[in-house]
């Protein structure tokens, strides 16, 4: 369908929707330049803004630093060899600490200090986000619009809280305006994973989380459901079937194959069959880029391939409580 | 100091998303399966088509040319884990006009001959032998009837497309109905080609040779079935004391390349952290399923040469190569299952040898639909074909649309490859066609870090360097090189291919699916222009600054 009909004066609002780039710097950056790129009205991004390793850079003698990435030893002697190293640890998500031998040996087998320093270093760069999306969108019509998913802790989702934009919205668990017309409904928690993330729920409990939240909502049919968790078995859940009774966990291996499952929610998947909001927006499953529909109401989750510096994303177009076009997009 | 001289452990959260690393076995299987163990060209193909040849060393050089190629692909997958094949890795290096053209064209159009090729194979490899082979082993008449009729243009035809129809509803119904299923062909297929092995290796050129007149006197109705089809086929210009021909050797590999460049098929990685393990077990699997592939071709060679010696070895290619219906049973060229068929007296191993084979053909078909309908579900989310054919079925969760095309699309492939007598010769293209995919592949892994440097420096292939060179570029080179060799050697060599048809016909295919596939990319483009959408955007990259 036409975005722009030549009978219907309207202007249809353009959403970019991405998610899942778990820490990753270049990623989050194309993001907010996606606005201009795209030619968007609003960027909306789904959960999971956290990293998930942390690289010890331990100092040694004569200025050098020795780190270990993607299995590899690395002896970096130099700072250019050192801003390559932070350039590559940026893209893939990861954070970083220098600090000496000591300090090192210190942190070995304490998960607890480990998780407190995730969290600092987390809750720095998502503060730094913010003021880049500031800054990048300062002088634009476009809102940003952001939350946590499962893998995301509170506590580095508070740095939202606490730092107030003009151009950045903390969507997490609200309603919040998204046009004139149209609002948007956001959850972050998944169904349980093999790793017990921060924020898991039953599905019962999303769905609680869910019908508390309908009520604020102006017109379900005019509203954009932006849940983190895909709908069950829906073809943008498919992941691998694993086996968390060891660790890490392994997938499970039927007859010579890995065994593939929906690991969504049905809770989502009721919501957008029962209230038939405007579009379901979902990430969590990287590798399940895909599109179906519940009813008139289509959903999407447009994978992610953050790990590459790669954006996959969506363009959806709205207008009246209904898509009139979508495209996705990989930057 | 010394606990700072090693490198310090990453510090992971317990919502790392780590995996433990596949055991490399079950993907071994599956790349196993789909290089074809059966295909019988090199035996048939090449002996009499390349005189003075050397199977087992034009093998080995298959082997060696794709060995490279496989590796490249390893690069590549572990690079961009999620994407998985040839489309993504060519669109991200050369574009996505250029992505989208070839593999639409030189893969999903092509392998549609593949669907045509594995029915024929199911009829004249698999039900043919199978039920001529019952017939002369049981005594019943109606067996060698069925298996006559198998081998005609109404029994091919009618078995690719029940075959064809058998594929669709299989792997629609849900790819873990396929999974079952495909457990159980891997050890039928590896019985049956084990018992087609044991059969050459207990026999000589003498027995197999008496074997092969009872066998084919029951079937034929002839006697000295051996020194007629000898006679003939040297008199149809078989030279049956030709020197040792090096070029020959070397011109054997792309025939035994149609068998292991599927070595590649199936690379897909998922990998949420990147890691060397990943890395190292993909080589491993890659490599390792190439090295048993070509290990069983070339002991299925010793054993042919073993078994029926040269001379035999050169009767059966004269019956594909010249055509000597002499060297016929049946109606069926002698491939390397119909002889061993007659050197067993018991219906139980010939059973157990046609259904291998039969299994085998099947697997061919489910190969096509898994690997076309994936990159048309990846193309139609790309915007580059219609939303229709990335529509999943909300049962069974399975593109059934991009299924049914390709079945619908199939149909009239199989008309024509059994029906119009020019068929097979204008399209000699397929084996060109495909090759020339995983060619360019091996050249996108090479400029990979040059052209998507990014993408190379965050993933864990970039760590392995030959001086300053990436190792990827040194590998995707030598396989670019390899590859160009073997689909050029289909494009101009008269034993080969497309310039023994003397005419152009066949090159003017080749050349109208690619225009076929550009045309689609225009057209697509412009039909999503024309809703406002860029379809540039599934491919162009977000300047990050």
């Amino acid at each position: 369908m036409p975005l722009f009909s030549k009978k219907e004066k309207e202007k249809a609002t353009r959403l970019f929707y991405a998610c899942d780039i778990h820490g990753s710097e270049p990623t989050y950056r194309k993001f907010l330049n996606a606005a201009k790129f795209y030619e968007v009205d609003a960027l909306v991004f789904g959960g999971d803004l956290m990293g998930k390793l942390l690289i010890p850079m331990v100092r040694e003698a004569g200025g050098t630093w020795r780190a270990r990435l993607q299995g590899q030893s690395h002896h970096i002697k130099s700072e250019e060899e050192l801003a390559e190293f932070k350039l590559t640890m940026q893209t893939l998500g990861f954070y970083w600490q220098e600090m000496d031998p000591e300090e090192y040996a210190s942190y070995e087998g304490q998960q607890d200090r480990i998780d407190d320093l995730f969290d600092v270093l987390a809750k720095e760069r998502l503060a730094q986000w913010v003021t880049l999306a500031e800054e990048r969108l300062a002088d634009t019509p476009v809102h940003v619009y952001l939350c946590g998913g499962n893998d995301d802790t509170d506590e580095v989702l508070s740095a939202l809280d606490e730092t107030t934009t003009d151009r950045v919205v903390n969507a997490e668990n609200r309603v919040v305006p998204l046009d004139d017309e149209h609002e948007l409904l956001t959850i972050g928690y998944s169904t349980p994973t093999p790793w017990e993330t921060p924020r898991e729920r039953t599905d019962e409990e999303i769905g609680e989380v869910i019908e508390k939240l309908m009520p604020s909502v102006s017109d379900p049919a005019k509203t954009v459901f932006n849940f983190h968790c895909p709908p069950l078995d829906s073809g943008l859940d498919t992941c691998l079937k694993l086996d968390a009774s060891v660790w890490p966990p392994k997938p499970v291996i039927e007859r010579g194959q890995p065994v593939h499952y929906g690991a969504g929610s049905q809770a989502v998947a009721d919501a957008l069959a029962n209230h038939q909001p405007t579009v379901g927006l979902h990430g969590h499953i990287h590798e399940s880029r895909g599109a179906t529909k519940y009813g008139r109401t289509p959903a999407f989750n447009p994978g992610s391939e953050y790990g590459e510096g790669v954006l996959r994303g969506l363009i959806v177009a709205i207008r009246g409580g209904e898509v009139i076009g979508h495209q996705f997009t990989s930057g | 100091m010394a606990e700072a001289a090693a490198a310090p452990q990453v510090f992971t959260r317990r919502a790392s998303g780590l995996v433990r690393v596949m055991s490399p076995y079950s993907a071994f299987i599956y790349n196993v399966l789909t290089m074809g163990i059966i295909f019988p060209w090199t035996y048939v193909w090449a002996p009499t088509a390349l005189e003075g040849s050397n199977l087992v060393l034009g093998i080995v050089f298959a082997f060696v040319f794709e060995l490279p190629i496989a590796l490249a692909y390893v690069w590549l997958a572990t690079s961009m884990p999620r994407s998985g094949g040839d489309y993504v890795f060519q669109s991200r290096v050369f574009g996505g006009g250029f992505g989208f053209t070839v593999v639409f064209a030189f893969f999903v159009v092509w392998i549609l001959q593949w669907v045509a090729l594995s029915g024929w194979l199911l009829a004249t490899l698999g039900i043919a032998p199978t039920f001529i082979g019952l017939g002369v082993t049981t005594g019943v008449g109606a067996f060698t009837d069925i298996g006559t009729w198998a081998a005609s243009t109404t029994g091919i035809i009618v078995i690719s497309i029940v075959n064809a129809l058998a594929a669709l509803v299989l792997l629609v119904t849900g790819f873990r109905n396929y999974v079952r299923f495909q457990y159980v062909m891997w050890y039928a297929i590896l019985i049956s080609f084990g018992i087609v092995l044991l059969l050459f290796l207990l026999n000589d050129p003498a027995s197999a040779t008496a074997k092969l007149d009872t066998f084919a006197g029951e079937v034929n109705g002839v006697q000295g079935f051996f020194e007629t089809a000898r006679a003939a086929a040297a008199e149809a210009g078989v030279n049956f004391d030709p020197p040792f021909w090096l070029l020959g050797t070397l011109l054997v590999a792309p025939i035994a390349w149609t068998s292991l460049q599927w070595a590649t098929y199936s690379s897909e990685q998922g990998g949420e952290i990147k890691n060397a393990n990943v890395f190292r077990s993909q080589v491993f699997i890659i490599v390792g399923s190439l090295t048993l592939t070509a290990g069983l071709l070339i002991l299925l060679a010793v054993a042919m040469q073993k078994g029926i010696g040269e001379d035999g070895i050169l009767v059966a290619s004269s019956g594909y190569w010249y055509g000597v219906a002499e060297a016929t049973i049946g109606g069926n060229v002698m491939f390397p299952n119909l002889m061993a068929m007659g050197l067993t007296g018991s219906w139980i191993v010939v059973l157990l040898i046609g259904i291998g084979f039969i299994l085998n053909s099947f697997q061919i078909v489910c190969n096509c639909y898994i690997g076309t309908t994936r990159i048309m579900v990846a193309q139609g989310l790309d915007g580059l074909l219609p939303d229709w054919f990335a529509r999943v079925h909300p049962r069974w969760k399975t593109p059934v649309n991009a299924h049914i095309a390709y079945f619908l699309a199939a149909l009239p492939v199989i008309w024509g490859f059994n029906m119009v007598g020019e068929w097979a010769r204008w399209t000699l293209g397929v084996t060109f066609a495909n090759g020339a995919v995983m060619t360019l592949s091996a050249l996108a892994a090479a400029l990979l870090p040059y052209r998507a440097r990014k993408v190379y420096e965050a993933s864990p292939g970039a760590a392995y360097t030959v001086g300053s060179v990436p190792l990827v570029t040194v590998v995707g080179l030598l396989g670019f090189v390899f590859g160009s060799f073997m689909v050029g050697s289909f494009l101009f060599r008269e034993e080969l291919g497309l310039a023994y048809t003397g005419d152009a016909v066949p090159y003017y295919i080749v050349l109208g699916t690619a225009v076929f596939g550009l045309l689609v990319y225009f057209v697509m483009r412009q039909v999503r222009a024309s809703a406002g959408l860029k379809v540039e955007y599934a491919f162009r990259e977000i300047p990050p600054e």
